[in-house]
Parts: structure tokens; C-alpha cells; sequence
């Protein structure tokens, strides 16, 4: 298990590489300087090229990504240029925010999702199947936006059960992990309830059936147990995507963390910030990616062997 | 049990008393929109300042919704015949909120700290500055700026504390950030939130404030929500007491709610359309004439603004002296000299309505931002310039990267922008040919306006006069028609029922003056 797991993590190191770049170039090659939000209108040019050499940008795009790249691997994301804090302070100040925030979505999601998933599998075709999936499809393919939007009119503006915006208490994390959490229990749900019905046509299941063991003690003890390996695959990616997918909610609901620090920094297009939070949201998904595996294989012996023998 | 159960219910219902009060001392206020995002409240190098600066900080002097100044930490002010010399008095007993003293020292090392700053501009024409004595500071000009009072007025001439400013250096205004304001500031999360707490030892507010001691409030919240509906939604629910700048979108909505109230004010922007003068049609004054008029200022206001605010017909908001013009050099819509011109100039109706010359259609660029009113505002123009003819093709691009597409001089032919200031050297910013591409968006290289622009900037001694030179310039800029004028917002706030407003709002904006007057409400 410790090998594969070097070796996956080894595998990173290239894939980290290339994000980099590919991020660095993306930052730097839209249009738009983060002079615009350091320079008053009535400065002189003989200002602006201070303040461009000042912060290296008058140096070849290639040497500015090297600098990076080096101080990065130092540890020291540099300091944000609009904002002129430290970039790694400013993604503690708000990483705990969108943990808090992609954490409940993802308790919800994966909670609502496994259980309507294995009620749709152990009722296939059943009313309760289509109308509960289709309900579900629904929710997720609301957009994000529009569904918080939704969610503060329903909730907060009618029925005044949470705060609209901001997190200043606990509550004020329901409405937008909801949000977030919707979009991903449809996904979830149709993973397990394919995998269910997958699994629930083997022969072991109907040994099992043979045996006279009732059908939710199978389908709760034996086949969920081998379906949630895909799901697994699911929630690993889902782990990075929540965080970057936290960005327009984090937005309407007016609260910290990487996606409004994110929107704001692209806005001032202050690079080093831009280049730190996406930074982050490309490690957040590279590292949901090797959990699910790790977790994938800590369930399927036969997958280690696999990655383990080449 | 009867006497047990009584004290129960006083000491609750003191409790509850208590809690009242002390929400009673505290309020939320919400900035939305453009006033989200200043990263830091440091004054001198900061290019985005909030409405929580000018309760931090004090500046020498304040201006007024009718342009005039009045003293904030000067007591009084007098200009040499000469213009060469202005000597402030400062008020006595002003203290920093770490409990330095605020003199004449403190303005002799401030004016310098601005050299090679983000805001060096603003005291480009101060040679030095000399402490007279404590409490008496002359500033000895390079050459007379009748615009110095102006500039002091300035946000960005908010007066910091030496100590703290040069010990905390770039952390200054974001880590702390120490002035002689009605409050102080608790905590700073850039984007999100400034809580202050009320400075109890403030007594010197400008005379604008009807209240001369502390603030009302205890402690001020300052929300940024970068959503505007989030942000109406609190004022809505009691999550905010005041939203501090309404969009105009959301007016008509605010008007008709009755949960909250509204107050609108002059504004101090104006939105217009650059016509890239250096580009093809454009180069012929007579097109550019054409487009000018052919913009339909009272209709965008009635449907669009719902008849909030006001037309714009010149370069600046109507508030300025410089604005007055002659009636000739006034730009208002009359689509028959539109067509008249466009006609003289060779552009003849096409087949489908759309003027052809040479074989080649009257076919423009127009360009914008995104966000939802600038979308819908160069819908109508496009509307309104095909009702004369000519063909406009909408670019809508990312706010935070169209000025650098500007910048590099593109085949841009029109575009819709705005502006926010209240001084007239915005002409300058926007049509001197050295700044062509981008603030000089219409491309505006005129020797004329050359000429007359070095006179209104640098030639003038005298407020009046510079008034009367700055009036010559807009009026000659106007009738080149570099640009077609549009609409005047008005400034609005809404506020819920724990507020108490003032009766005016005093300032150019929602400032220390008018918000020391605001009061928890009976």
C-alpha cells in the first residue's frame, strides 16, 4: 500500500509542473495588468514604468514563471501585488472558509446522495425512482447562481430561517453548502444506483439470496459495500471541484474564502494572488484525486497489485 | 416564590434591555458594486479608497455638495495675492488615535511622503512645506495651483500618523491603519468586512456635521457584497441598516418597498460614448457631429433609469461652474441635424435603412463592459444610431481588461463609459493627446485643445480663473465632438428602520460629515 501510494504521489510531480505553467501563461496572456488598479489616471508614463520594473513585469514571460516557479518551491507564494499582503497569508485568511463551506457540501451531497441512490436501486423503476432521480437531475443542473439566488429568497428573504449572506455564524453555512451540495448529489445518487443494480445482478448476490439473508441486509451490507467503490473515484474528484466550484457561490453569498478571494484578484488581475488560489484549487484536485485512489485501493486489494506490480 | 419569580422577570427584562441598547450602538453598513475590493486603507498609496476612509481619517479640508470647502483639521486658510504661498491654521488639540499629536509637523511630513506614491499628482505644485509653528503650516508653491484646496479634499489626502505610518510601511492601512477620524479601525479583511469602533475622543468634525462630538454609534460594520442583490436582500431582511450605494438598477425595486427608505443625492458621474477620432468615419467632424446628436439622452433616462437621475448634454456633471456653457456647445439629441450632417458628409440611406458611401456601409464598432447596465445602455444606442442610419456592432468586454485594449490604441470606434469626479481637469485626463488610448479613449489629438488645455492647467492663478479657462476648453472640446454625453446618475442610499438620517447629506458623497449626523434611530 505504501508504494502505491509513493507512486502515486510521485506521478504528481509532473502533473503539478505542467498546472503551473499552464496556469502562469493563462494569468499572464489575458488581457488586462494589475496596473490598472496601481496607477491614478493622472500619473506619468515615467510612474507607470516605475511601477511596472518595480514588480518585474517589464521581464520576459519565461523568466517571470522561472522566478516563480522557484520561489514556490521555496514554499513563499509571493506577495500579492493589488492587495500587498503576503499571498500565502491571504489563502490561510480564507482556506478555512472554503474547507468549512466544500467540507458541508460534500457531507451533504455524499450523504443525500448514497442514500437516494441505494432507495432508487433497491425501488428501480419503481414511481419513487423517477420522480426522486428526476427531482435530483433537476436541482443539479440549476445553475449556481441562480439556485443561491433562490435559495436566499426562499430561506432567508420568506421564511427567515438563515441569514442571507456572510459567515458570521454557523447558519449562515447552510443555504450556500446546500447550493453547492445539490449540484453534487445528483452525481453521486446515479453513481450508486447504477453501481447497485450493477452489483445486485451478480452471482454472489443471489448465493446470498439463497442463503435466505433478507434483502436490505444485502443490499446495505454486501452489495453498497462493493458500490461505493466507484463512488469513491466520485467524491475524490469531487473534493478539488468543490472548491472550485465554491467560487460563484462564495460570491452571491458574500463570504470569505479561495473563489471570492479568486474573483477578486482576477478582477485587480493580480497575478501572484490569481497564480496562488488556482494553485491551490489545481493541488486540492490533484490531492481529491490521489485520496480517491488511495481509498479506492485501500477497498480493492486487487488494484494495488495492480498499480503496485508496474 | 412570587418575589423570587418577579426579579427573575426584571433581570430578564433588563437583559433584553441591555442587548437592545448596545445593538441599538452598533449598525452594519453595506458597500456593493464598485466600492468593493479596496485593498488597503492606506491614503497616499492607495489608487481605491471606500466610504470607511474618511471616518478613519481627517483631512485638512472638506468640500460640499455646492463645490465649496470647508475646514476639517484647519481651522482656517488664506492663499497669497500671488498664489505662490497657502498658509493653513490647524485646529488645536487633534490627536491620533494612538494618542500622538496631529500639528504642523505632522502636514510638513505628510505632503513629502506622496513623492513617487500612486497619488504624487496631487501635490505635483507644492515646492515645500514649513512649519510656521505648532499650529500654523505654509505650503510655498512651484506655481499657482487654484486647485489645491480641491486636491486637499481629496480621500487621498486623508492624514495618517508618521509613527505607525513608517513603522508598519506597505502593512500600513491594511494591518492597521491610524488617523484622527470619528472612529477607529478593529479589523480589515480586504474584500469583506472593516469593523470600527467610535473614536470617544473626537471633537473636531467639519463644520458640515451637526453633531461637533463622537459618532453615534458605538461600532460600524462595513460589508462588502459584491452582488448586488445579496446586498439588497440584507437591507431587506435587517441583515444591514444602510446600503451606501444603491445601483440604479435596483431604484424603482427600493421605491416601491416599504420596509426601507431611500435617499437620493446629486451624483458625481456621468456616462458618455468616446468616438474614436482617429479612426475611419470618424475622422470627419461632421459624422462625429452626427453620432453625437443622434443619441437619445431623455429616452435612455425615462427607460433605462426609470427618470432617476438626469440627461448629461456636456463633459461634466452639472454641478461643476465649468459645466455652464454656452447653449450652443450643448450636446441633446435631434435626430434631423443627425441625419442632415450625415447626408453632407456622403453617407446616403442604403436599401436597409443603413447609410452606404463609396460602395462601404456605415458599420461602427461599439464597445463596452460587462455588467448588466452597461449591457442594457449600449442595446438602446445601438437602437438609437440604427434609427439614423448607422450600423453599431456591440464588443462586450471584461471590465478588468478593457482599459489595456484601449491602451494599445485598437481600431476602436465607440464605446460606452463612465466616469466619477467632480473636478474639471477630468477633460484634460480624458482628451490630452498625451493620453491617448487609454484615460484619451476618443483619441482626441486637437492643437487647438492643446493649446487651450496648457492654459486651464497650468496658466491659471486664480480659482476664477481657472474656471473661466477651464470653461474655453470644455466648450472647445465640445465642439469637436469627441465624444457623445449620456446620462447623470444620482448618488442614492438606502437605509432600514434602525437609522436615523440626517436631513441632508452634506459632502460630496456619504462622508464622515454626513455620517457623524446618522443616529440610531428611537
Amino acid at each position: 500500500m505504501l508504494r502505491f501510494a509513493i507512486r502515486r504521489l510521485a506521478m504528481l510531480v509532473p502533473v503539478f509542473l505542467a498546472v503551473s505553467l499552464v496556469i502562469f501563461m493563462i494569468v499572464h496572456l489575458v488581457p488586462g495588468d494589475p496596473l490598472e488598479h496601481l496607477i491614478q489616471v493622472g500619473s506619468s508614463p515615467e510612474q507607470q514604468a516605475q511601477m511596472i520594473a518595480r514588480y518585474g513585469l517589464d521581464q520576459p514571460l519565461l523568466v517571470q514563471y522561472g522566478r516563480w516557479l522557484a520561489k514556490v518551491a521555496g514554499g513563499d507564494l509571493g506577495d500579492a501585488i493589488v492587495m500587498r499582503q503576503p499571498v500565502a497569508r491571504l489563502i490561510a485568511e480564507n482556506l478555512p472558509h472554503s474547507l468549512a463551506l466544500g467540507g458541508a457540501a460534500l457531507v451533504f451531497s455524499t450523504t443525500v446522495g448514497i442514500v437516494t441512490g441505494v432507495l432508487a436501486a433497491s425501488f428501480r423503476d419503481s414511481l419513487f425512482d423517477r420522480v426522486v432521480m428526476g427531482f435530483i437531475l433537476l436541482g443539479s443542473t440549476l445553475p449556481s447562481f441562480w439556485l443561491a439566488l433562490l435559495m436566499i429568497l426562499a430561506f432567508a428573504v420568506q421564511f427567515e430561517w438563515f441569514p442571507v449572506s456572510g459567515a458570521r455564524s454557523w447558519d449562515a453555512l447552510v443555504l450556500p453548502a446546500l447550493t453547492i451540495g445539490i449540484g453534487g448529489t445528483a452525481l453521486i445518487a446515479r453513481v450508486t444506483r447504477a453501481a447497485m443494480i450493477e452489483i445486485a445482478g451478480r452471482d454472489f448476490v443471489r448465493v446470498l439470496q439463497a442463503k435466505g439473508l433478507s434483502f436490505w441486509r444485502i443490499q446495505l451490507r454486501h452489495v453498497l459495500q462493493q458500490a461505493l467503490l466507484p463512488v469513491m473515484t466520485i467524491l475524490g474528484l469531487r473534493i478539488g471541484w468543490i472548491l472550485g466550484g465554491a467560487v460563484t457561490v462564495e460570491y452571491v453569498f458574500a463570504r470569505p474564502g479561495l473563489g471570492s478571494l479568486l474573483i477578486t484578484a482576477l478582477g485587480q488581475r493580480d497575478y501572484p494572488l490569481v497564480q496562488g488560489c488556482l494553485l491551490m484549487l489545481a493541488i486540492a484536485v490533484m490531492l481529491g484525486t490521489l485520496l480517491g485512489d488511495l481509498a479506492q485501493a485501500a477497498l480493492d486489494p486487487r488494484l494495488r497489485e495492480t498499480m503496485g506490480a508496474r | 416564590m412570587k418575589t423570587m419569580l418577579k426579579g427573575s422577570m426584571l433581570a430578564l427584562g433588563l437583559t433584553a434591555l441591555a442587548a437592545t441598547t448596545a445593538l441599538a450602538q452598533e449598525a452594519t453598513f453595506v458597500m456593493t458594486a464598485r466600492l468593493v475590493g479596496a485593498p488597503t486603507y492606506n491614503p497616499i498609496k492607495a489608487t481605491k479608497l471606500n466610504t470607511a476612509t474618511t471616518l478613519i481619517f481627517d483631512r485638512l479640508v472638506v468640500q460640499d455638495a455646492d463645490q465649496s470647502f470647508h475646514g476639517q483639521l484647519a481651522s482656517s486658510w488664506e492663499a497669497s495675492p500671488d498664489g505662490m504661498q497657502w498658509t493653513f491654521k490647524l485646529k488645536p488639540g487633534v490627536k491620533f488615535h494612538n494618542g500622538e499629536p496631529f500639528n504642523a509637523k505632522t502636514v510638513a511630513w505628510w505632503v513629502p511622503q506622496f513623492k513617487g506614491s500612486e497619488n504624487a499628482f496631487t501635490v505635483e505644485a507644492i515646492e515645500r512645506v514649513e512649519a510656521v509653528d505648532d499650529l500654523t503650516v505654509r505650503f510655498h508653491m512651484k506655481h499657482p495651483d487654484p486647485n489645491l484646496l480641491f486636491n486637499l479634499a481629496s480621500s487621498f489626502m486623508c492624514i495618517p500618523e508618521p509613527k505607525a505610518y513608517e513603522a508598519l510601511g506597505d502593512k500600513f492601512g491594511v494591518t492597521e491603519a491610524i488617523g484622527t477620524g470619528p472612529y477607529r479601525m478593529q479589523q480589515f479583511s480586504v474584500g469583506q468586512q472593516t469593523v470600527l469602533v467610535r473614536n470617544d475622543d473626537y471633537a473636531w468634525a467639519a463644520g458640515l456635521s451637526t453633531n461637533q462630538g463622537p459618532a453615534k454609534f458605538k461600532k460600524l460594520t462595513f460589508r462588502e457584497i459584491g452582488e448586488e442583490s445579496t446586498a439588497y436582500l440584507e437591507l431587506k431582511t435587517g441583515g444591514a441598516d444602510l446600503l451606501v450605494n444603491v445601483p440604479t438598477d435596483f431604484l424603482p425595486r427600493i421605491q416601491a418597498d416599504k420596509a426601507v427608505k431611500l435617499v437620493t443625492f446629486p451624483g458625481n458621474e456621468l456616462v458618455y460614448m468616446p468616438i474614436n477620432t482617429s479612426v475611419e468615419p470618424f475622422t470627419d467632424i461632421k459624422v462625429r457631429e452626427a453620432t453625437a446628436f443622434a443619441v437619445n439622452q431623455k429616452e435612455i433616462l425615462a427607460s433605462l433609469y426609470g427618470g432617476n437621475g438626469a440627461v448629461a448634454d456636456t463633459f461634466l456633471i452639472s454641478s461643476l461652474k465649468e459645466a455652464q456653457v454656452e447653449p450652443k456647445f450643448r450636446i441633446a439629441y435631434d435626430p434631423e441635424r443627425a441625419k442632415k450632417l450625415f447626408e453632407e458628409a456622403g453617407w446616403k440611406p442604403g436599401p436597409d435603412g443603413i447609410r452606404v458611401k463609396d460602395g462601404k456601409r456605415l458599420t461602427v464598432k461599439l464597445w463596452t463592459q460587462n455588467g448588466t447596465e452597461f449591457k442594457r445602455l449600449v442595446e438602446i444606442v445601438q437602437a438609437q444610431l440604427k434609427a439614423v442610419g448607422m450600423q453599431a456592432e456591440i464588443s462586450i468586454i471584461d471590465a478588468g481588461s478593457i482599459n489595456a485594449q484601449y491602451r494599445k490604441k485598437t481600431d476602436h470606434q465607440l464605446a460606452i463609459r463612465a466616469y466619477q469626479w467632480t473636478n474639471a481637469d477630468i477633460v484634460d485626463w480624458f482628451f490630452a493627446a498625451k493620453r491617448a488610448g487609454y484615460p484619451n479613449v476618443s483619441m482626441f489629438n486637437d492643437p487647438e485643445a492643446e493649446r487651450l488645455n496648457d492654459i486651464a492647467m497650468n496658466k491659471s492663478k486664480t480659482w476664477d480663473e481657472r474656471v473661466a479657462n477651464f470653461t474655453r476648453y470644455h466648450e472647445y472640446v465640445l465642439s469637436q465632438y469627441p465624444f457623445a454625453p449620456i446620462y447623470q446618475p444620482v448618488q442614492s442610499l438606502a437605509y432600514g428602520k434602525r437609522i436615523a438620517m440626517p436631513d441632508k447629506i452634506r459632502g460630496m458623497g456619504l462622508y464622515s460629515s454626513t455620517m457623524l449626523d446618522i443616529a440610531p434611530a428611537n
